[in-house]
């Protein structure tokens, strides 16, 4: 176009683009809620999220919902409907990082006690017409239908922990997620053992720490919060919480909690009970 | 021809959700549908555990407002093992359901709804949320995360953590609370003060800004239930079950919370998995027995509040009904939860003070001594039932949940029309109407994951029915 007054546009400064901001998505599959809400719950840390990652996908926070695909995905819930095993392959395709957090995507949660029961027993009880509703016959984590990169544990997570995650995939280092057990955050904390020194059955010793030892400095044991810690011995652990004269019903029931159904506990608590039979 | 018209998922709310609205030939809306998508299970999958062990299960039912389950839950195991707890930990459990009630409100309000309230219910949706809230107007939205932190470290202080706390228990609680700890929650106070203060002023200018809404989210008659103290203060622990008409005429005097089942019955629809609980005097017929729970029907119900300055913003609350009656529309949730807010920490203040509050004595230990144990408390969405049966070993044989958002379901689907049908005339769907719908859910802050303990997911059965009442169209979706 013609110039005529002579007056030339403004040079535009050459700057590059900044980088496009890591795309964050939460998805909720069967669930409470708690995990993504300590996202929420993240205080001042989310102010600070909010200027390091773009948020794409987050229902419980936005009315936006953005296509894929994100960077990464945090999945809460465990798979309980046809509807859901679709939907987890979608996530899984769109996502270049998967993150399972809570005891539902990591185990099953506590819906998983319904795996040990006729699933249309369960439906009758609370529906007039079973007919209508649809659901699987088990609840189960993330990592049984996609591959997951990493699993954060705990009912719920602590948050400390996922946002050490966060900032370990935002930095490009290793999370920094302890594995051994919760009597190691006992020790620490300086709680006295509630299984010593009060006979109390305590999952502490083949538990995840995580929660730093939360129930022992309550004086009451732990019931497994964050899962199976590295290499848990149960079998020797349940026989010392019955040879302290706990009932066999009572150490199966307290193997199956909100983690019953991660292979560790599952497995001991099954053995436990056909050993009874 | 007719359509429908699905919104899939509801946003900003706790849980998943979606919505349809069916449409007539001439596009005008003809029905509209409330529907949530989940099934975990949990009145099944408690039968053979300890009740003793249900406190802590029963709070995974909800990330939201896991204490209303701890509190409703221990009351129920209270009522096994027929102790009455010390005081001490009596005042314990309300200083946290107090917690409970400033962290869950707060939540609904600022990070939920205040996007809509402050950057208007038509604006952008990539903008209108948390995060837009945080760059538009930084220091609301830190307000908000602030009080919410308020609410959420007292929980914390008393039971170790802000979700599922493992502290209540049959017989009180587990552990005394620290007179450092007292005095932690004391410094924080002011703050909390100042920001509802502000809250309440934010909302009061988009009053004007939000008449239209004001008359159509969910403004019409229902009946009203909620706790209230033996004198008839607001009440959220304990207290007796009120229920009153939007005359303002109670209809039913205050009963023992343990008798509810001789004025709550459920209703199923063949459409709906989520029980429809109404007023069993009134039926079920013609939305006789439809009853409104949550802030909105305790402010309705309860005479006075019971502190000075939640008594003067109920005496403003009361000038919006017509002629001093109960106030109908749904929108004032918003109101009334805020003046909950100022009222949990009025008593919040009130029983830090209290000498008692740091004894050491806070459980009462007994063996099972009723087989039958009925827990209540007000959650923040309203009255949550826990009804447990046991063998004499404390073994549950029978478990019974009736959750606040069931109660509001009738409601929610009148809400969801009323909304439909004033906005949505003939004309496309803009993005707007579709957030008007939605915010008509929000106000009532359902909470789905409570819903949905016990059902899940249904093939969507759509049924159109013509006015001469023959079936027009039919779709089933699986």
């Amino acid at each position: 176009m013609n110039n005529a007054n002579g007056i030339l546009p403004p040079i535009r400064p050459h700057k590059p683009a900044p980088p496009p901001k890591p795309r964050l998505a939460v998805f909720k599959f069967a669930s409470c809620d708690g995990c993504q809400l300590s996202i929420l719950d993240a205080e001042d840390e989310l102010l600070a999220l909010a200027d390091k990652v773009e948020i794409a996908y987050f229902v419980e926070a936005s009315r936006r919902t953005l296509a894929g695909p994100y960077d990464i995905s945090l999945v809460e819930g465990s798979i309980t409907t046809p509807e859901e095993l679709e939907r987890i392959q979608e996530v899984r395709r769109q996502s270049n990082y998967v993150i399972a957090i809570g005891a539902c995507a990591t185990a099953g949660g506590i819906q998983a006690l319904r795996n040990w029961h006729n699933v249309d027993d369960f439906v009758r009880k609370v529906y007039a017409h079973p007919d209508y509703i649809q659901t699987l016959d088990t609840a189960t984590p993330i990592s049984d239908h996609v591959q997951v990169d990493f699993e954060l544990r705990g009912c719920p997570i602590n948050k400390a922990q996922l946002l050490d995650v966060l900032t370990a995939l935002l930095i490009g280092r290793q999370p920094r997620v302890p594995s051994y057990s919760v009597c190691v955050e006992c020790k620490r904390r300086g709680a006295p053992c509630v299984t010593v020194a009060q006979g109390v059955p305590c999952l502490g010793p083949v538990t995840q720490a995580g929660c730093g030892a939360l129930c022992p400095a309550y004086r009451r044991g732990c019931y497994g919060c964050f899962g199976p810690a590295e290499a848990p011995n149960l079998e020797a652990l349940g026989q010392r919480f019955l040879a302290m004269g706990a009932s066999p019903d009572e150490v199966v029931r307290l193997f199956r909690t909100f983690n019953g159904y991660a292979d560790a506990f599952r497995l001991a608590g099954d053995k436990l009970e056909e050993m009874q039979q | 021809m007719t359509k429908t018209i699905t919104i899939d998922p509801v946003t900003r709310i706790e849980g998943h959700a979606k919505i349809s609205l069916y449409l007539d030939d001439s596009g005008h809306v003809n029905d509209a549908r409330f529907h949530v998508t989940e099934f975990r299970g949990f009145e099944k999958f408690c039968e053979g555990r300890s009740f003793s062990e249900m406190p802590g299960i029963t709070a995974r039912v909800c990330g939201i407002c896991p204490v209303s389950h701890l509190m409703a839950s221990a009351k129920a195991g209270d009522a096994i093992l027929g102790v009455r707890i010390p005081p001490t930990a009596k005042k314990l459990r309300q200083l946290m359901n107090w917690g409970q009630i400033v962290q869950s409100h707060a939540l609904s309000f600022f990070h939920l709804s205040a996007p809509d309230l402050l950057l208007g219910m038509e604006s952008d949706p990539v903008t209108r949320n948390i995060m837009g809230l945080i760059s538009k107007y930084p220091d609301i939205a830190r307000n908000g995360i602030r009080l919410r932190q308020f609410g959420q470290d007292v929980i914390r202080i008393l039971g170790g953590r802000s979700v599922h706390p493992a502290w209540t228990v049959p017989g009180g609680v587990r552990d005394p609370l620290a007179a450092e700890d007292r005095d932690q929650i004391k410094r924080a106070l002011p703050e909390a003060f100042d920001i509802v203060e502000l809250a309440l002023d934010l909302l009061k200018d988009a009053f004007d800004d939000n008449t239209a809404e004001i008359e159509s989210y969910g403004n019409f008659p229902s009946l009203f239930m909620g706790l209230v103290t033996p004198e008839g203060g607001l009440e959220h622990y304990d207290g007796l079950l009120r229920v009153m008409d939007s005359e303002g005429r109670t209809v039913q005097e205050d009963l023992p919370p343990e008798r509810f089942r001789e004025i709550i019955g459920e209703a199923v629809e063949p459409w709906s998995y989520l029980k429809f609980p109404y007023y069993k005097p009134y039926g079920y017929e013609d939305y006789k027995g439809m009853y409104r729970v949550g802030p909105l029907a305790r402010l309705n119900v309860c005479d006075f509040a019971g502190t000075p300055l939640a008594d003067r913003e109920l005496r403003q609350f009361r000038r919006l009904g017509e002629h001093g009656k109960p106030v109908t529309g749904s929108f004032h949730y918003h109101y009334a939860r805020l003046i909950e807010i100022l009222f949990a920490l009025e008593k919040i203040e009130e029983v830090l003070a209290d000498p008692d509050l740091t004894s050491d004595h806070v459980r009462s230990n007994a063996d099972v001594n009723q087989m039958v144990g009925v827990g209540v408390s007000e959650a923040p969405r309203g009255t949550l039932f826990h009804e447990y049966h046991v063998n004499e070993d404390g073994i549950l044989q029978k478990v019974n949940l009736i959750i606040a958002t069931g109660q509001n379901n009738m409601a929610m689907n009148r809400t969801v029309k009323q909304i439909a049908q004033t906005y949505v005339n003939g004309g496309g769907l803009s993005e707007g109407i579709l957030n008007r719908i939605e915010h008509g859910i929000r106000v009532f802050d359902p909470c789905l994951s409570c819903s949905t303990h016990a059902v899940g997911q249904m093939p969507l059965h759509i049924q159109l029915i013509g006015p001469n009442g023959h079936l027009v169209d039919e779709r089933i979706r699986d």
